[in-house]
Order: C-alpha cells, then structure tokens, then sequence
C-alpha cells in the first residue's frame, strides 16, 4: 500500500519535472539561430517565401500563443507535425523509439555479462595482475570515442572478416540481434567499463568493511559472504548507476547510430536539430524526459526494495 | 586511368558485340545516399537529395541533350517556338502511359504546368514566370508567352515541369495541392508519374525503394522498354567512412558523395570503378561587401582591392590539391561552372599571385594585423580544411583570419543577415541555364547577390535585359559582360569546381549522375 | 559493531597511513604520473613539439612516420606528433574546467538538499530532474549552438547540466550515511549542523563523488571530443585530439597514424585519470 501511494506521489511529481522540460526545450530552440523555415524552403528561398512558411507554421504567433498551444496539444496526446517528416511527431518517435530501445537493452544486456563476471575476478584479485590487466582493457574501451571505435569495428569485423553487416538494423528479432550487434559493442565499451568500475569498488567496500571483516575472522565460508553481502551490495550499485546513465546512454546513440547507419531516435534527434524542426526537437526531448523519468522511478523502486536505508519518501 | 579504360573497353565490346547483342536486364541495384529524400514532387521538391531523384519517378516533356546543351524529343515528341518567340508549340507523343498503364494526356500536362508555375503553392514557379497560358487540344500542347523566354525549352526539360496525374491528384487525400503530393507520396505506387520507375517503398529517413515501370515508353539497346533494372533500393547513410564500408563489403553496389580524400584509394581497388561525374557545382565564398558589418563597425571587405588582394593570395592549386586531391579545376567563370551555357573562359580567375596581392592591399591602406573572420560549416573536414589553408595563405597580406564554425541554419541565417566576413558556400544549377544561378550570385534583387549586398546597377540592368534576350548572340554578350564586371568586382572568393565523387561497383554498369546532379538510373545494368 | 567514539585524534591520525600505503600502490602511481606529465605536457607544449604544430607544408602531405616525423603528417602537412602534444593543452582543460564548477556546485547543493531535505529538496528535485532527464548530449549541443561554438562556452553549457550528476549523487551519499550510527550518534550527541555535515557526513559521503570526478574528467576529454568532431568544440587550425581523430578517420586503413596517436592520448589520460581515481578512493574510504 505505501509503494503504491509512492508510486502515486511520484507520478504526480513528475508533472512540475514535465513542466520545466517543456519550458527548458521550448525557450531553448527559439534561441537557436536560424529558423525551420530556412530549414525547409533552403538558403535560396527569398523573404517572401520564408515569411508564408513562418506564418503556415504558427511561427510569426507570439512566443506565449505558442508556448500554450504545445502544452495544451502534448496534453491531448499532440505533439504535432514534424517539419522534416511531414508526418505526425508521436507517429515518426515510435517507428524509431524501439530500434533505439532495443540497442541500448542490448547493450546493457552484453555490458552486464562482461562485467559481472570480471569484476568480481579484478575485486578478489584487487592489486595484482589481473585486476591491473581487466581495469586496463576496460579503461582503454571506456577511452575509445565511438565515432572512432565504432569505424575500427566496421573496419575489420564488418567490411574486411565480413562476419557483421556494415549498419542496417534487420526485421526479426535474431536478424536485429545480428545486426545491431557491433552497434551495442561499441556502446557496451563504455557501459560495461563503468559497471566495471562501479561494481569493483562495491565489492571491495563490502569485503573490507568490518563486518564481513568480522564475518571472515568467524570462518564463515567466502562464498557464503559473497553470496550474503557483495550481491547485494554489488546489485543495488549497479542498478542505481544503470539508472542514473540511462539518459547518458540514451543520448550515446545519437552519435552510434549515425556512424553505424542505425535509424533510431538518437539519429533523429541529430537531424531535427540540424534542421530546426522544433515540434520534432521538442517532441523527442519530452519522450526522452518520460522515458527516463519512468526508468529513474524503477530504479528508486526496486533499491528501496533491496535496500531498507532507502526509505521510500 | 582505369576509368577511361574501361568506357573504351565498353564501347568497343559494344561495337563488336552488336548484332548479337543479350543485354543485360534484371537485378536490383542497391544504393548508398549521404542524405534521404523528404517529398519527391516536381514542384515541393527543394533540397538536392529530392530534386536528383524527381526526374526517375516524373519525365518531362523535353529532355536535356546528351552534352547538355540543348534539348531532345521527351513526352513531346516534337517542339516549334514561334517567330516572335511568344508561343511554344509541342505534340505529346502517343500512347505514353503513367507507370500504372493510365493514358497520359494533355489535360495532365495542363494541369502539372499550371501547378508549377503557381506562385503560392511551387518555390519554383519564378523559373516559369514568363508562361501566359498552357492549353492542350488531343495531342497538341499550346503555351503563350507574355514575353519572349529565351530559357523556356530548358525549363521544359527541368524536374519541376515533370509531369503528374491530373486524375491521381484530384482522387487525393488533403485540402491543399501540398497535403495531396504529401499522401501521394506517402502511399507510392505507380500512378502518379510516367518516369522509368515509381515509388513503391518508402521509410522517412531510412530507406527508400523504387520499382521499374513496366510501361515505359523509351526502349534500351535491345528495343525493349528501359529501365533494365527491376528497381533501386537506396539506404540513407550519412557517415561518409561507412557508406564506403558498406560498398567495400558488398552491401551496397554504389556509394555517392565520396570525399576526395577517398578518391586515390578506391581508384586503385579493382572491385569498384570510381567515377569523377562532371558538374556544375562550383565552390566560392560570398564576401561581405557592405560598408560596415553587422556590429557597425567599418568592414574593410568594402574596399574591391582587399578581396581582389585576397583573390590573388589564394593559391587555388594548392586548395584542390588538399581539398580534392587534384579532383577538381579552378574556376574560370566568375558566375557559373565552366560546364554551364554561356560560360565565358577566360583563363584562370585570380591565378595566385602573391605580388599584386601585397601591393593591392598596400593600395587599399589596409591595417596590419586586421581580423576577419571566415565562416565554416560545423564538422566539416573540408571547411576545416580550407580555413587553415587560407590562414596561412593570407597571413603574407596582414590579415589575421579566424574562424567561426557554424551548422547549416545558423549559416543561411548569417548570410540572409549579412551578419558574416567570409563563409563558405557551394552552388549546383538546377536548370541547364545561366540565368538562375547568375540571378543567385549578382542580381541583387534576388538575395542581395548570395547576400554579400554587392548592388551594381549596371549588372543589374544587363541581368534583367537578359531575362528576355531570345537572340542568341546578343545574350551571349550580356552574359559576357556580367561576367567581367563580377569578377573585376570579386564580391566572392572564387575558389573552384568540383566533380561528383560516386563508387561504383564493378557489378554495375550504366549509372550517370549528371551535370546538375540528376541520379539516372534508366539505363544501368547489374550482374550478379 | 556501535564503534561511535569517533575522537579528532583517531579521524585524523589513520589518513596519514593510509596516504602511505596508497602512495606504494604502484597504479596509483602510475595514474599520478601519467597525469602529472600530461599536465606538464599541457603547460609547455612547446618544451616537446618538434615543429610549429599549424604549419603547413603542401608538399609533405599524409607523410607516414619517419624519423623527421614519428607520428607521420596530416593532410596539410602538418607533424601530426607536435598537434598531438599541443593538443594536451586543450584537452587537459577540458578535464579540469569543465568538471571542476560541476563538482563545486554539486557537492555543495547535493549536501545541503540531502541533510535538510524537506521542502528545499523537494524544488531541488523538481529542477534536478528536469535536467537529469534531459538528453544531455542536445542540451549541450544547443546552448553551444545558441551561445556560439568555442571553448568557453563548451564549458558552460557542459557545467550547466553536469553538476546535477554530483549534487544526485552527493544528496543520495549524504541520505545513506545519514542512516549510519555515527551520523545518529552525531545528533544524540548535539553537535552542530555545520560540523556534522562537514566534520562527518562530507568526508565519508565524498569518496564516491570525487572517484566519479576522476571518471568525468576523462568522460569530459570525450565529451568535448565528440563536440570537437561535431566542430561545435575547439576551433581549428588549434588542434583538439577528437577533432584529429575525426580528420584521421577517412584514412584509418591508409594513412592509421593520423587517429590512433591521438587515439593513444585519450586512452592514456583516461587510463591516468582512472588509476588516480582508484588510488584516491582507497586513501578516501571511510572507515566503517
């Protein structure tokens, strides 16, 4: 009962946070330079042009006109039409929202199962050689710009061994696991080398605290501890840093998908910009902000359950 | 090398194999863009990626010549411009049908002429301004002039007097003529146009399938109907070092837009044919050459010999050689690649010349040390390539040259503001004529002369004498003469043309980017 | 396990040890003096580079390496060793100056909302997350965008969203040792606000900020990278190791030198960054 009032009173704050985007991104692509019509008609259209595409889009209305007509719209569900589209912005966000979704699950999903495992190995070994050898793997990946790694994995893997497709992101569920492989390597050399790093220290805070100290000096059997205390810990770490990036990771993409031809909505929001196609910019940035949001909220969720300190207010 | 090679090698095979000649058909091309089209209709379409693909889905009634200087037979199987030069008279061919078998008749091509010379509805209709009226009687197609237009025939072979179906609009989706080509498009399918192929796939920003019209009216070499492809898939990748991953693993059979950079190195695979296409683009930088810049203060690119100086001081060789690795030619034509009509070609323009340079801004009193700034393009290579060059090529002048990197909007706002020095820019006709692309770069009505508020009376008198000049020779001489004025009075830094940089597989064969930057793809062949 | 009497003296005296035993960790070292020599690099640039890193030589273009040029020469010509080294400058200042206000401004607000919570915490959350929830890489690309390109203003915008991951993480550090006993024990034992805060909940609450610090600082170097890639960072002809590695990038199977020695750089400042960061948190960790 009281998760569910939290629950409650947490949607209910999200209002005021859905607000201020709105305000933020709203105010902010009005201050970019240049203008959508510009975007549209080209360098080339003369005055007359650009002014009866201002005034086709809403643009020459005052800011507050404006400003009140994207809210109440995105209440009723619209977030309008998108300029470079010239198609609904809630019908071009999802035909491109899962490709993106399903990277970055993907990626996390690999991240996971790399570092797990060897960061356990880099924390029982902490100082010699192994955990010297993993952070440093980890550290050199985590370096990496993908723009930069993303086309050595292209390079090598994809366009010389051929073992991966160059872009393209597949139809079935096992053909987007094929290609989009590479693309999640990329963002997994920087996601896992962070959970890596996370995980390691959580371990090593756990095993040096007095009382698992206390619980080794009793005999109790390494695995038992482990098992005991480090999961627990190690777990709750990673899932509250996982939570916290999921926006960093998220807006990764933007720069994957372009160099690997991935059409999600990190490329799109690239192209929006560019074009200043403001109801798609904003439109973008609000799911984004939800998306997030709804993660953030999962994650408090499911520590407060592993962790009675964090007491749900 | 190699490419001549092979065309000679193509020829010959040609020649020899003639009479016996299997020609190859079939196969879907796969096609690597740098960019996706939006909406690709005779007259909304207005960036390149849409106004290169118009002419594959929509044929127009006359067709740019092989060499690009005059015009051929298309859906008008004859033309005749009358003595005065008033009347333009054309007979639709018969039988032509849309791609989906519907007659296409002279209804359609009143309808499409009228859509695209309607001022409120087609960015376009100011190339059309001369058209009185366009009337059909069967076969027969009338259009009067309110005065002579010695550019209409090219307009009737450009992509915005492609023909549409009158039937398909009026059947539409939409209040207004935009909101039907919108849900045309959107929909595909073969009704709409009488090119060699239709729309028949389409995902925003992704990927984009055209299919073969099977009721084309052209035939190939082996007296069947063009195209031979079945159709082209085009994937939108705009990361140029994949796009050349995607060609090298055979992925794809054509990658465009090649960086030059890439040139020498695919030129030397033997998988791929690197085709240098002509074009028409030309690449200069519009200089500022108001009294005083935006701020107020004195702009000291007023004065025509410090742009004249840094003309001189720019050592164009040494650019293309960067830039272009060789790829590319200075320009010659102070208005228009040398390839346009009426491009008159006087030698190099500016030939580098660090002398004159110096003393034309000793002349002028320039200040040592001056700052100017140049405005690039925000990511790219070339941009950032050029800047460092001119730095150090303009240093010798006392000019202190720094940069502004900027995106695309942000560029076309300063240039429209003339809040800007120097910025980069680039220029591909649209229409086999000098007129647009002169109205451009100096006739000031049109955009303050690519917004560097050049105003010369006299250029501007010549232009619009020209504009219904129909004696050949006499407009050749106007054309002459805006030409020496512009490049006496350099409001731009002229700098060089480029070709289009395409890899082609060695599967394909047939494929032409044109001039003015049309993709063809009826006549190009596959094997698998 | 209720060990509350934590005297001045016995906070204090184990740091020294534990510096100690940090500074014969040999990573830890390693981390300083790669760090300690980028930062020299940095300072002098021109104590190390051979040449004038933005002179142009046509006629020695995408040169492999030789002996006049170890790292080879870029498309201009230009010693690709000496952009490298003067590329230290720039990077190295945007590890510290675009992390360095974020940390200030986020310990700081992240302390004060975590301790006091209540209605201040409540607006700060509001504000926080509207920011957190924000696609970090737009908000950055357009306030450089609305601001103009270049590096002060890089840091800016990269300030204006980066001390919220601070001030969450600090707020949610102070709120678990708030929970501990000796934070409990503080306030049975009616010490200040001000010394509880600063006394104990800060230095136990900060080992993770700062270890975060360290990782932000290289994120900050491929942040600003990617903005450089972008054009939207440093400015040209100043050489900025993303932007050598963009340029490099056409030529990755012709002409490698030109991206994998920057590539080399960045990997090995974030690799400095990163050992310091495990060193500090080992000489920072509270004692339970």
């Amino acid at each position: 009962m009281a998760t569910l009032q939290y629950i409650l009173k947490r949607l209910f704050l999200m209002i005021p946070t859905f607000f201020l985007v709105m305000i933020i991104i709203f105010v902010l692509v009005r201050f970019l330079p240049g203008d959508p019509a510009i975007a549209i008609a080209g360098d080339r259209a003369s005055d007359a042009d650009l002014e009866a595409i201002r005034e086709r889009l809403g643009l020459n209305e005052p800011m507050l006109v404006q400003f009140w007509l994207f809210v109440t719209n995105t209440i009723q569900g619209d977030l309008g039409s998108s300029i470079l589209m010239r198609a609904p912005v809630t019908e071009v966000i999802f035909n491109r929202l899962p490709t993106t979704a399903f990277l970055t699950l993907y990626a996390v999903g690999l991240s996971l199962l790399i570092a797990g495992p060897l960061a356990f190995v880099a924390a029982l070994n902490r100082g010699r050689w192994p955990d010297v050898l993993i952070r440093t793997v980890f550290q050199v990946g985590l370096s990496m710009p993908v723009f930069y790694i993303g086309l050595i994995l292209l390079t090598f893997l994809a366009a010389q061994l051929r073992w991966f497709p160059v872009g393209g992101y597949g139809d079935t569920f096992g053909a987007r696991l094929y290609h989009l492989f590479l693309p999640s390597v990329a963002v997994a050399l920087y996601t896992s080398a962070i959970i890596m790093r996370n995980l390691r220290s959580a371990i090593i805070e756990v095993l040096d605290a007095e009382y698992v100290q206390f619980a080794r000096a009793k005999g109790l059997p390494n695995r038992l501890i482990l098992g005991r205390h480090v999961l627990r810990n190690a777990l709750i770490s990673t899932v509250t840093l996982l939570g916290l990036s999921i926006g960093n990771l998220m807006s990764g993409t933007l720069v994957t998908e372009t160099v690997f031809a991935v059409p999600g909505v990190g490329r799109l929001m690239l192209e929006a910009i560019f074009a200043r196609d403001y109801p798609l910019i904003q439109g973008l940035t609000l799911t984004f902000a939800v998306l997030v949001s709804v993660v953030f909220l999962l994650t408090d969720l499911f520590q407060s359950t592993l962790d009675p300190r964090m007491r749900l207010t | 090398m190699k490419r001549h090679l092979l065309l000679a090698t193509a020829i010959i095979s040609t020649a020899i194999a003639a009479p016996a000649f299997s020609q190859e058909r079939g196969g879907v091309l796969n096609f690597a863009r740098y960019d996706g089209s939006n909406l690709i209709d005779p007259i909304y379409a207005d960036r390149n990626p849409d106004i290169w693909m118009v002419g594959s889905l929509f044929d127009t009634l006359l067709r740019p010549s092989a060499d690009g200087n005059s015009v051929v037979a298309g859906l008008a199987e004859d033309h005749s411009v009358s003595d005065d030069g008033k009347t333009v008279s054309l007979t639709l061919r018969d039988g032509v049908t849309f791609a989906d078998g519907t007659p296409l008749t002279g209804e359609d091509v009143v309808f499409s002429l009228d859509r695209a010379r309607e001022p409120d509805q087609s960015p376009w209709s100011g190339l059309l301004g001369s058209i009185e009226s366009v009337s059909a009687e069967g076969n027969a197609i009338t259009i009067n002039l309110n005065n002579p237009d010695p550019t209409i025939l090219s307009m009737l072979a450009t992509f915005t007097t492609g023909i549409v179906s009158k039937a398909v609009f009026d059947a539409a989706e939409g209040a207004t003529d935009q909101e039907k080509s919108a849900a045309i498009f959107a929909s595909g399918g073969p009704g709409v146009g009488s090119g060699p192929f239709y729309l028949c796939g389409f995902e925003q920003g992704t990927s984009m399938k055209f299919c073969a019209n099977e009721n084309y009216w052209r035939d190939g070499a082996d007296g069947k109907p063009l195209p031979y492809l079945e159709g082209v898939n085009f994937q939108i990748i705009p990361d140029d070092a994949t796009r050349i991953l995607k060609l090298q693993s055979g992925e794809v059979d054509v990658a465009e837009f090649i960086p030059f950079s890439r040139v020498p190195e695919l030129d030397a695979d033997p998988a791929i044919n690197m085709n240098l296409f002509p074009s028409t683009r030309i690449i200069y930088s519009p200089i500022n050459t108001r009294e005083t810049r935006a701020d107020g203060s004195p702009n000291p690119l007023a004065d025509v010999r410090v742009r004249q100086a840094v003309n001189y001081a720019t050592n164009k060789d040494a650019l293309i050689g960067l830039v272009l690795q060789g790829a590319g030619k200075p320009m010659t034509s102070p208005l228009m690649a040398a390839a346009t009509p009426l491009s008159t070609n006087p030698g190099p323009l500016y030939g580098y010349d660090m002398e004159k340079a110096q003393a034309l801004i000793a002349e002028a009193g320039l200040e040592q040390g001056t700052e100017i700034t140049f405005t690039t393009l925000a990511g790219s290579a070339d941009d950032s390539t050029i800047f460092a060059a001119l730095q150090q090529m303009w240093a010798p002048l006392g000019i202190n040259l720094v940069v502004e990197q900027v995106d695309g909007p942000t560029r076309g706002a300063k240039n429209r503001s003339g809040e800007f020095d120097i910025h980069t820019y680039g220029w591909v006709n649209d229409v086999n004529d000098p007129g647009q692309v002169v109205g451009w770069l100096g006739y000031t009505p049109t955009a303050n002369a690519v917004g560097t508020g050049w105003d010369n009376a006299e250029f501007n008198a010549l232009y619009e004498a020209s504009q219904t000049e129909i004696d050949p020779e006499k407009r050749a001489q106007q054309y002459a003469d805006m030409q020496a004025i512009y490049a006496e009075a350099a409001p731009l830094l002229f700098m060089y043309e480029t070709p289009f940089a395409v890899a082609v597989s060695a599967s394909v064969d047939g494929y032409v980017q044109t001039p003015l930057g049309n993709n063809i793809f009826e006549e190009a062949t596959v094997s698998r | 396990m209720s060990d509350i009497s934590l005297s001045e003296s016995e906070a204090t005296k184990p740091q020294k040890t534990r510096l100690q035993i940090a500074l014969r960790k040999p990573g830890f070292l390693i981390g300083v003096a790669i760090i300690g020599f980028s930062s020299l690099l940095a300072i002098a640039p021109g104590l190390f580079a051979p040449y004038d890193p933005n002179f142009i030589d046509y006629n020695a273009v995408r040169q492999p390496p030789s002996w006049a040029h170890p790292f080879g020469t870029d498309m201009l010509g230009r010693d690709s060793l000496s952009r490298v080294i003067s590329a230290y400058t720039v990077n190295m200042q945007m590890a510290l100056l675009a992390t360095i206000f974020a940390l200030i401004i986020g310990v700081t607000v992240g302390a004060l909302v975590g301790y006091y919570r209540g209605v201040a915490d409540m607006i700060f959350g509001r504000f926080v997350d509207a920011i957190i929830t924000f696609p970090f890489l737009v908000l950055v690309i357009a306030v450089v965008a609305v601001l103009g390109p270049g590096l002060i203003n890089m840091y800016i915008a990269i300030t204006m969203v980066g001390w919220v991951y601070y001030a969450r993480l600090m707020r949610a550090e102070v709120i678990a040792q708030m929970g501990n006993d000796y934070s409990a024990a503080g306030v049975v034992m009616g010490y200040s606000d001000r010394r509880i805060i600063f006394r104990h909940l800060l230095p136990n609450a900060i080992t993770p900020v700062i270890v975060y610090w360290m990782t932000d600082m290289a994120l900050a170097i491929l942040l600003g990278s990617s903005l450089g890639y972008l054009g939207l960072g440093a400015q040209p002809p100043q050489a900025e190791w993303g932007v050598l590695i963009a340029e490099g990038r056409n030529f990755i199977t012709t002409a490698w030198w030109l991206s994998l020695m920057p590539g080399v750089a960045i990997v090995l400042t974030g690799l400095g960054f990163s050992l310091m960061g495990d060193g500090l948190a080992d000489l920072l960790r509270p004692r339970g």
